[in-house]
């Protein structure tokens, strides 16, 4: 099983869990309409896609409604650690949640303890409170953007709105350096995919790997295309791909599946989202060791 | 005999609310726990001391809507910091990306893009926690000049700097349509 969770900006929705179907700009989880807008739901959404391509079972998502008052966030932290030992999915990727040390913390002592440890894979506030908390290294995978790996790099910053004035200023060509301070501080997890203008994958602190192309620089500007990464690399963590493959994948398809959609600033996540399918089609072979029948052929 | 005392959950807030008098800080206490925080006592670091010997830890992420709590009960307070001695302050710069038609405005991990011509916020992105996704269907497709601050109906430090990032965009918009 692979397990997202995070939370949705949907006043009064209780905490719910089920495998997700689709419905173009929303996603269902156990009956509920979810829009598939920035956050959760996009990385939902992009996991999902990618199961559905690969014919395989599609995400469990875990969710609660929050606007930003934590009481969603805290149900579903307390949720995972009182049955993540008993559901033990293969893949757990927890989202945007208010960050909570003490939780995130109890989260990671339950998980060391499970018979079959999940691949721990965090982005968004989830990323913020394992960083802050002195857990990074028990993750698999962070997906941070720039700003966010210097905030991994600033071993006083517990959030990235408290980074070093000069560490902010940086651009992404000195990704390898940040890297480099947040290894040494223990503050990175063991693979790193850092989005930015261009794509650095990091495993155990040396890179393995750019993307630079296509170069789609609205990407940044559209809410949820960083969170599509996240669903992407974790569905293919899912399909078996070791994480630096499923990370070098996660970032070519994001990038080919905003040119496809011809994004602009002003585009929706799910018109990227929409685009998987067929760059799977004629790219994922290429790519990967994943090739389908009638799936497009190197 | 031993006794083994249970330990009191440990908060990990990573930020203090300062207090110059004992009483506003006991106030505060009551007021920050019945909004619905969490909250603990503590001894301030002597570097941050401002004249009183309580402080309050607290998530120092969810700051904008513990100020707002206080605020609105009249509490008076000092700041809210993090416990770190040493840390950072509060990014207050911001990166300005010109997309011909759009401008795109970052302050710290939060961005928010608008329509040059007409001020239409077209796209925030970035940031993770909870009230961002919220904040970014309450705006897009609203002007600049129409939209609620985010420090008024966030809780969180990416709100704060999603507010910051329409602040800029509204000052370059008033300055005049963009080119």
């Amino acid at each position: 099983m692979m397990l997202l969770a995070g939370t949705v900006p949907v006043e009064g929705l209780p905490l719910t869990c089920g495998a997700v179907t689709a419905g173009g700009e929303f996603i269902v989880v156990d009956g509920r309409r979810v829009p598939c807008t920035q956050g959760t739901a996009a990385m939902i959404s992009a996991a999902l896609a990618t199961t559905g391509y690969l014919g395989l079972e599609p995400p469990q998502a875990l969710v609660a409604g929050d606007t930003g008052r934590g009481e969603g966030s805290r149900a579903i932290y307390k949720n995972l650690i009182e049955n993540i030992a008993r559901l033990a999915p293969r893949v757990l990727t927890l989202h945007y949640c208010m960050p909570d040390m003490s939780l995130t913390r109890k989260l990671c002592d339950v998980v060391g303890k499970c018979d079959h440890r999940p691949i721990m894979i965090a982005d968004a506030a989830s990323m913020y409170a394992a960083k802050a908390a002195g857990l990074a290294e028990v993750f698999d995978i962070f997906t941070p953007d720039a700003t966010e790996m210097a905030f991994l790099a600033d071993p006083e910053a517990i959030h990235p709105a408290y980074i070093a004035r000069h560490l902010f200023d940086t651009d992404i060509s000195r990704t390898p350096e940040l890297v480099a301070t947040a290894c040494r501080n223990r503050s990175a997890a063991r693979l790193l995919l850092v989005k930015g203008e261009t794509d650095y994958v990091v495993s155990a602190g040396r890179v393995v790997g750019t993307v630079a192309e296509p170069d789609v620089p609205a990407l940044e500007a559209i809410g949820g295309t960083g969170d599509t990464i996240t669903g992407l690399v974790s569905a293919f963590a899912y399909a078996g791909l070791e994480p630096h493959e499923a990370a070098l994948i996660a970032a070519r398809a994001n990038r080919v599946a905003g040119q496809a959609a011809q994004a602009t600033p002003g585009t929706r996540v799910w018109q990227v989202i929409e685009q998987f399918p067929a760059v799977f089609r004629e790219h994922l072979c290429r790519w990967s060791r994943i090739c389908l029948a009638g799936g497009g052929t190197p | 005999m031993t006794f083994l005392k249970r330990k009191k959950p440990v908060l990990e807030g990573g930020g203090v609310v300062l207090f110059r008098e004992v009483q506003e800080a006991l106030k505060a206490e009551k007021v920050v726990k019945e909004a619905g925080y969490g909250v603990k006592l503590i001894a301030p670091p002597p570097e941050l001391r401002k004249g009183c010997d309580l402080a309050l830890e607290v998530n120092l992420v969810e700051k904008p809507g513990i100020q707002r709590a206080l605020d609105a009960k009249d509490v008076g307070y000092v700041g809210v910091v993090p416990l770190k001695v040493g840390a950072s302050e509060l990014l207050d710069i911001v990166k300005v990306t010109d997309f011909g038609e759009w401008v795109m405005v970052k302050a710290a991990n939060m961005k928010l893009t608008f329509e040059k011509r007409s001020g239409t916020i077209v796209n925030t992105s970035g940031g993770g926690c909870p009230d961002i996704p919220h904040l970014h269907a309450q705006m897009i497709d609203r002007k600049l000049t129409d939209v609620a601050r985010p420090r008024d109906i966030g809780f969180t430090l990416c709100a704060l700097m999603l507010d910051r990032a329409l602040e800029e965009g509204l000052e370059l918009w008033q300055g005049g349509p963009q080119s």
